[in-house]
């Protein structure tokens, strides 16, 4: 006996060339995390004793920061979807002020380190960690924009694109995923 | 918002978020003064990591109903980072500096 039930359609969420791009960006990522696990397992010790300069429950909160955030412009695109765009409006302007304040917490984090006498050129580790974390806070600027220009598409009826509005969330996922593996690799990993 | 939708979003946030957590643990196990090389620590934040990021793939991304291709580069991309990762590891490893 068959199922009459048909199966719901696959789609692409967004634009596919954001995919493209999300794809080509995750690669250079893997390059550059790649490049940075061998010269840490070359010198553990080295890049073990700077990492326990780092506050471990500030790179938790950053994470929990950006996850939140995913989750809120995830949940704003499923509400443009049915057409509540009061809401889809209040879950991206809840994003832009997870982003912000996960922008506040990394200078902080960098002016802290800066007083403390840590910065680009103390060592390989904190290389790695400004750069890693500065080419990411770059990142999260640009996806600011992106929001932006994603409440600005769901306030005004003329200007509505579903499409638009995927592809401006599957830019801020990146960033969020981007975060997810440079918490583990500078954060968490011995 | 679809009610369904709405508590599955919800509930790979709290999964997220409690994986997060648990990392937070491990990382805190023998305090930050004195961080020890462990292997086990490395290789699991790794793979810990991929497995956040593919749920976010999955799920916040909607890659599950998205044509199988896109499924697979995500998977691809998954993959040939942790095998690349864990190797570089390996490979730092074995030609550690003196």
């Amino acid at each position: 006996m068959t199922s009459t039930a048909s199966p719901q359609p696959r789609f692409v969420p967004g634009q596919p060339d954001m995919w493209a791009f999300v794809l080509f960006e995750a690669f250079v990522f893997t390059a550059y995390f790649t490049v940075y696990v061998i010269s840490r397992a070359r010198d553990l010790e080295v890049f073990l004793a700077s990492q326990a300069q780092l506050d471990l429950s500030v790179g938790a909160l950053n994470t929990l920061m950006l996850l939140t955030s995913s989750w809120s412009v995830a949940r704003c695109v499923q509400a443009a979807r049915e057409g509540s765009f009061a809401a889809a409006t209040t879950n991206a302007c809840l994003t832009i002020l997870f982003a912000l304040g996960f922008l506040v917490s990394k200078v902080v984090e960098w002016a802290t380190k800066i007083a403390q006498g840590f910065t680009f050129t103390t060592d390989e580790f904190f290389s790695y960690y400004f750069f890693l974390t500065g080419i990411h806070f770059l990142h999260v600027l640009i996806g600011l924009l992106v929001l932006a220009v994603a409440v600005r598409e769901l306030r005004d009826p003329a200007r509505r694109s579903q499409e638009l509005v995927e592809t401006c969330a599957t830019y801020w996922h990146t960033v969020d995923f981007l975060w997810v593996m440079i918490f583990a690799l500078l954060y968490v990993m011995r | 918002m679809n009610a369904r939708f709405e508590k599955r979003l919800a509930a790979v946030w709290l999964g997220l978020s409690a994986i997060t957590l648990v990392q937070l643990g491990v990382g805190s196990i023998d305090g930050r003064d004195g961080l020890a090389p462990n292997a086990a620590i490395a290789a699991s934040a790794i793979a810990i990591a991929l497995f956040k990021v593919r749920l976010i793939f999955r799920e916040f991304m909607e890659v599950r109903h998205a044509p199988v291709l896109l499924g697979r580069l995500t998977d691809l991309w998954v993959v040939l980072t942790g095998a690349i990762l864990l190797g570089g590891y390996l490979a730092g490893t074995t030609f550690a500096v003196d």
